[in-house]
């Protein structure tokens, strides 16, 4: 588009027409209309003008009203598929500043999203995330499948961009941004702006992108004339507390028996500052340090044990565990191993780096490294989340985790979890360690008086402590059904006395339980759920919601299809019309998972 | 004006014939244990309600229970049960057990380490064994214990149909136990209609023990029990009657001096065919006459020191109809078992296995005892026998099975022979699962035993046979009160040695050191051995020869027993 530069017969300073020129030039057409409505605004409210208008922004002081008749905002729609929030929060960063650029953006939650609606979309904006192991997050299952099935609307016309996020350490890779990208062009809609795929790390190239997105996204040459309204009375939004803040570790005991094969840690928090206003349902980032003896490893293997600077950097801030099939292709780029390159070539590399980590790398395929390899080849450390396992109604200043130690073995290396290493290894009583709210309004208790259902075996038990002390805090007059499972009843049963006073005080209406080793043939909470599915469905037809917490792979996905079966059973429904009947309970926000 | 019923005798009262609340405490799924009232009750159905006292201190910091789980007590009349049945014991302590079986100083096998959301299906496969936990425990006629003395079989076959007879009917009738644990059907009523001829709605004041002895051999310590009967043969070996003993007992309280053990009198005479009705009649009048106040106090012992033998004979013969005759004489020869195998009249072999206090599970490196017995078991037609010392017998088998058993055993190292006073020695169950035990019994002596082998080693007596017995606390689960050596625990690791018991279990010992640990256990007999093997005389047992050397005074009967403690002389 042409550019008109000020001219200088303007009645300004000659550098003041330099400034105005280095803004006005490169503007957008929008970005333009907006000054010229900022500017007539300005004028309308210094000659009082203002003073006639009302209603529209009681709120806002004076608030000025543009001179020339505002032109109706090009609408954007924002979908967001989203399990633990990012993609949610960076749906709305989106929409900010698209509101700024003129746009006029509607955010949309996928799991609310009817088809019917898409086709009247103008123009379409994605972020996904992928879950499970290249599954869609739970509550987009629904939409998801029927944007993927024959059933979806011909897009034609429609713009659309989509971001994805993901984790480079799963193998199907931002799998469903890449599916709904590729499945928007079939279905006739326009791609105006390139998909990126965001790995952990994702705030730099997601705010990259959006701005990329909007500009793209922007009505190419709009009518020059154009003004757009400015409201001077809106109010910036309160700023949610979501910075890390430090807190002191006040409790570090491992729940499990001695006797078990188990290890899972009571952690109690007391916080230093404000503590963090979290609600029954949301989680903590707990930001890790890699464990001393790896990165010692680590670096030896790499040949680089001299560089403290290095150690400390990797112990605090790199993910030196990961091998992710980008880590080999940089460390193939980097150092033109030539057997790393064959193996990439030979298609062999994304078994290979299964079941191992970086430090496997370095030491079959050794080579001469700088700290700068190192820090090409890793990532930054990303937090990990942790449920909340308190309420702030029983437990004041502090907050709960329940963490369990992740171990294993494999090519003949134990191996440890970064963050459930460090607070079962590392971490003592009066320690401090970062933590960051994460909170989540899709897990939340309903009304008080409202019935619920809580599924959480193993440490997806977490929540439902917090959920039962707000309960009984706040005396709620509703029901509460308690499914908790794990391996052994006497080695393994977590905060077995809480549920026990829980029961007694009726802030735990009942409570089944799942141990699968105590006898030969294996019972987990799904079993008891059937056993128990009359009773289920009348609660669920009585309004009560259901909640489901802890492991996505397996779990998750038999507690939802043995409650369809139940359906099916109980009420004699034939098997899509059961199906229906749960994600009925989906589309009402009465299924809520937290799974992972 | 009459002092107030014991607690257990309300409970006993308001639990419609032992039902209790049983039925909704099994369904109480977040809780491993059962309230305190069917707590109680749930003994006489054969089972005790115990928790892993070495987890104890770290429960309560982990947020967890008690580390609850349930102990059970078959109940196997004259300890003999088939190869199928303990095939069948054998899977259940493994899949619901705590992968060990316990053989008792009476006879039968314990199962320890089962949780309560697996006691019905524990308790279903039982029955399918065709075996029972009923009245196993409990204040009733306990397991009746039978001299498994295989070698003269007939006198045997005798005794035990005694036992049998006697074991059936001194049974609880009530419904209880199939309404709870099989068939879960409540009969109607059931509490309302008399359905306990012999007991009635209280049962016994207290836990009743019946034996069966057949001389020489007083294995089962007939001395020691409620009811005994000694089997009189006549020349052909066949049993020609018995003559009854009646209160016998060990359990005692430390620091109670009126709590006492006791050996039996003989009250009489009986024929075979009166030996039940006179259990009868002794049952009914300990019912009637036994102290329902003081449960401490309510053993037929106590009632017998308190209305005298002659009393308590005249009842029995009244109520029996039964006039008892003058008692025969017999001789005992010794409490232990004989070992290795022995061959019957009919030619049927007899393997005795010493079992390191009754304990039944594969060692690392030691003897395999699961996996050995359940080999001999699948290929065994013959029977097995528990012996009152603790101990198993493989017993009838014919000789053309004998090499191929002989071969298992000696695979799995059943028979690692042991020293005599190892044979001769039992430690009650105590730590972990006893929640009575004061100080640790089968987890120390074995390490105790070595300690003494090389004391008498070291003196020349390792050929002799010493009976040596502990138990972690005063209730004499393993008779350590009739043992030659005996052990009682007072505390974590102290211990009260006690003297001077007959070597055929007719006499009772006495307390000669207290609160000894274990250094402190062996430097105090050291020097008795040294004394011992030079002052003996020829043949002379180690307990008679305690208090001839005058190491302790000799103890009459119960009352006496402490009378005139101490040690006499140190060296
Ligand atoms: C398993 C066994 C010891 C062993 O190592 O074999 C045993 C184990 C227990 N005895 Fe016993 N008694 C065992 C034979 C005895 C004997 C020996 C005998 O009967 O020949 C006695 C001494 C004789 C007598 O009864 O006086 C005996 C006298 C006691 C007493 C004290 C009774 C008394 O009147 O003073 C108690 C405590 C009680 O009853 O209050 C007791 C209580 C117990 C309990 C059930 C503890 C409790 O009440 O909570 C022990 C369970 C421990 C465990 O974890 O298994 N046990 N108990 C024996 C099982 C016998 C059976 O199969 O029925
Ligand atoms: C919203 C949310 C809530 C959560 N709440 C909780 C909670 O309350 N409690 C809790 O304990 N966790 C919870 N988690 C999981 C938690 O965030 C971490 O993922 C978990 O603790 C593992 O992290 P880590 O750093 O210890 O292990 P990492 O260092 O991240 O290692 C985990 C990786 O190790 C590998 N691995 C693990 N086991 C094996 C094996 N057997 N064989 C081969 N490879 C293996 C896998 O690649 C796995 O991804 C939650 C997760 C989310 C997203
Ligand atoms: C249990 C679990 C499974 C995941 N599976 C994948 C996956 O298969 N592929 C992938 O690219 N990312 C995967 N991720 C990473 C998430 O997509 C990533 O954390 C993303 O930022 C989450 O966005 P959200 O908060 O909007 O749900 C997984 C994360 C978790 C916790
Ligand atoms: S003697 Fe005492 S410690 Fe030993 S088993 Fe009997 S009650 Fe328990």
């Amino acid at each position: 588009m042409a550019f008109y530069p000020i001219p200088n017969t303007a009645p300004f300073g000659q550098e003041e027409i330099a400034i105005l020129n280095r803004v006005v030039g490169p503007a957008t057409p929008i970005q333009r209309a907006w000054l010229a409505g900022f500017l007539a605004g300005l004028d309308a409210a210094a000659t009082g003008a203002a003073a006639a208008a009302t209603g529209a922004h009681a709120a806002a002081v004076a608030a000025p009203q543009p001179a020339a008749p505002a032109q109706p905002t090009e609408p954007l729609t924002i979908l967001y598929a989203t399990e633990s929030g990012n993609s949610e929060r960076l749906a709305s960063d989106m929409a900010k500043a698209a509101r700024k650029m003129g746009f006029k953006p509607s955010v949309v939650d996928m799991a609310d999203l009817e088809m019917a609606a898409l086709a009247s979309v103008k123009r379409l904006v994605v972020i996904a995330a992928t879950w499970g192991e290249g599954d869609p997050p739970a509550r987009a299952i629904r939409a998801y499948g029927e944007l993927m099935g024959e059933g979806a609307p011909r897009l034609d016309g429609v713009e659309f961009g989509v971001l994805a996020l993901g984790d480079t350490a799963y193998t199907e890779f931002c799998a469903i941004g890449k599916k709904l990208d590729a499945r928007l062009e079939a279905l006739g809609a326009k791609r105006v702006a390139d998909r990126v795929d965001c790995d952990l790390d994702f705030e730099e190239p997601a705010a990259k992108w959006i701005e990329g997105a909007l500009k793209a996204l922007a009505p190419e040459d709009a009518d020059r004339s154009r003004v757009i309204a400015v409201d001077f009375g809106a109010k910036a939004a309160p700023a949610a507390d979501l910075g890390p803040v430090e807190a002191e570790i006040i409790e570090l005991i491992d729940l499990n028996s001695s006797r078990s094969g188990k290890e899972t840690y009571h952690v109690e928090l007391s916080f230093d500052g404000a503590t963090p206003a979290y609600k029954p349902g949301d989680s903590l980032d707990l930001y890790p340090e890699n464990d001393p003896a790896y990165v010692e490893d680590f670096l030896k293997a790499a040949g680089l044990a001299a560089d403290s600077a290095l150690r400390t950097e990797l112990t605090k801030s790199r993910d030196i565990t990961t091998l992710s099939l980008k880590a080999v292709e940089t460390y193939a780029a980097e150092t033109g191993h030539r057997y790393v390159k064959e193996l990439l070539d030979s298609g062999g590399a994304k078994d290979w780096i299964v079941g191992r980590q970086l430090i496997d790398l370095v030491l079959q395929f050794p080579i001469a490294l700088t700290a700068d390899h190192v820090r090409k080849v890793t990532r930054t450390l990303a937090p990990r989340a942790y449920s909340i396992a308190s309420s702030r109604s029983e437990v004041g200043e502090e907050a709960h985790l329940l963490i369990s130690a992740v171990r294993y073995e494999s090519f003949g290396r134990a191996r440890k979890g970064v963050a459930s290493g460090y607070v079962a290894d590392q971490l003592k009583k009066g320690q401090r360690i970062k933590v960051k709210l994460r909170p989540n309004k899709h897990f939340a208790l309903p009304a008080p008086d409202q019935d619920i259902i809580m599924v959480g075996p193993g440490t997806g038990i977490a929540p439902f402590r917090a959920f039962v002390q707000e309960r009984r805090a706040t005396s709620a007059t509703g029901k509460s059904w308690l499914f908790f499972g794990d391996r052994q009843f006497t080695h393994d049963f977590l905060y077995q006395l809480d549920w026990q006073n829980a029961v007694k005080d009726g802030s735990l209406t009942r409570m089944d339980v799942a141990f699968s080793r105590d006898t030969p043939e294996k019972v987990y909470v799904q079993n008891r759920m059937w056993e128990k599915r009359r009773d289920l469905i009348e609660w669920l037809d009585k309004g009560a919601y259901f909640y489901v917490c802890g492991d996505a792979k397996a779990m998750a996905k038999d507690v939802r299809s043995t409650l369809v079966r139940a359906y099916a059973d109980v009420k004699g429904l034939g098997a899509e019309a059961a199906e229906k009947a749960v994600s009925d309970l989906d589309r009402a926000h009465r299924y809520l998972q937290d799974t992972y | 004006m009459t002092k107030e019923l014991s607690r257990n005798e309300r409970i006993k009262e308001a639990s419609a014939y032992l039902r209790g609340t049983l039925a909704e405490g099994l369904r109480e799924k977040i809780t491993g244990a059962i309230i305190e009232e069917d707590q109680q009750l749930v003994k006489f159905h054969g089972m005790y309600l115990q928790d892993d006292r070495d987890l104890r201190p770290e429960r309560g910091k982990k947020k967890m229970e008690k580390a609850f789980a349930f102990m059970l007590r078959l109940r196997i009349p004259g300890g003999v049960c088939t190869p199928a049945q303990f095939l069948h014991l054998h899977e259940v302590a493994c899949t619901y057990g705590n992968r060990t079986m316990r053989l008792t100083t009476r006879q039968t096998f314990q199962l320890h380490g089962i949780i309560k959301s697996n006691l019905k299906a524990t308790m279903r496969e039982i029955d399918e064994a065709l075996l029972t936990t009923i009245a196993a425990c409990g204040d009733v006629n306990r397991n009746v214990m039978c001299n498994p003395n295989p070698y003269q079989s007939r006198a045997h076959a005798a005794a035990y149909a005694t036992a049998k007879a006697i074991s059936d009917h001194l049974l609880p009738r009530t419904p209880a136990y199939r309404e709870i644990w099989l068939d879960g059907e409540r009969i109607a009523g059931g509490e309302e209609e008399v359905v306990e001829p012999i007991y009635g709605k209280t049962y016994l004041p207290r836990k009743f023990k019946t034996v069966v002895a057949v001389p020489p051999s007083n294995d089962v310590d007939v001395y020691a029990h409620d009811l005994g009967y000694i089997a009189i043969l006549d020349a052909d070996g066949d049993v020609k009657g018995y003559n009854v003993t009646v209160g016998g007992g060990m359990g005692m309280t430390h620091g109670e001096p009126e709590t006492f053990p006791r050996t039996a009198d003989v009250m009489g005479f009986c024929t075979p065919e009166q030996a039940v009705a006179v259990a009868e009649a002794v049952v009914t009048v300990q019912r009637d006459w036994g102290d329902r106040v003081e449960r401490k106090h309510a053993r037929l012992k106590y009632t017998i020191e308190d209305r005298g033998l002659a009393a308590f004979r005249a009842e029995v013969e009244k109520r029996s109809g039964v006039k008892l005759g003058q008692p025969k004489p017999f001789t005992f020869d010794s409490t232990g078992d004989r070992y290795g195998w022995t061959e019957s009249e009919d030619g049927n072999g007899h393997l005795t296995l010493f079992v390191q206090n009754g304990r039944l599970r594969d060692i690392p490196g030691g003897p395999q005892w699961l996996t050995g017995l359940r080999q001999i078991a699948e290929m065994h037609d013959g029977d097995f026998r528990l012996t009152a010392n603790q101990n198993i017998i493989i017993a009838n088998v014919a000789p053309d099975k004998r090499w191929d058993i002989g071969k298992l055993v000696e695979k799995h190292k059943l028979t690692a022979d042991a020293s005599p006073v190892r044979r001769n020695s039992m430690a009650c169950v105590a730590l972990p699962t006893c929640g009575l035990a004061l100080a640790e019994s089968e987890r120390f002596l074995p390490d105790l035993i070595t300690e003494v082998e090389e004391r008498l080693a070291s003196h020349g007596l390792t050929d002799d046979e010493i009976i040596v017995r502990m138990t972690g606390c005063p209730n004499g689960c393993a008779r350590p009160y009739l043992a030659e050596i005996g052990l009682v625990g007072t505390g974590p690791g102290k211990y009260n040695l006690y003297l001077g018991a007959a070597f055929d279990g007719s006499r009772l010992s006495k307390l000669y050191a207290e609160e000894l640990d274990h250094k402190g256990i062996v430097a105090a007999l050291d020097p008795i051995f040294a004394a011992y093997k030079s002052e003996r005389n020829e043949g002379e047992r180690f307990g008679d020869y305690a208090i001839r050397a005058g190491f302790v005074a000799q103890t009459g009967n119960g009352p006496d027993f402490h009378n005139d403690t101490g040690a006499k002389r140190t060296a």
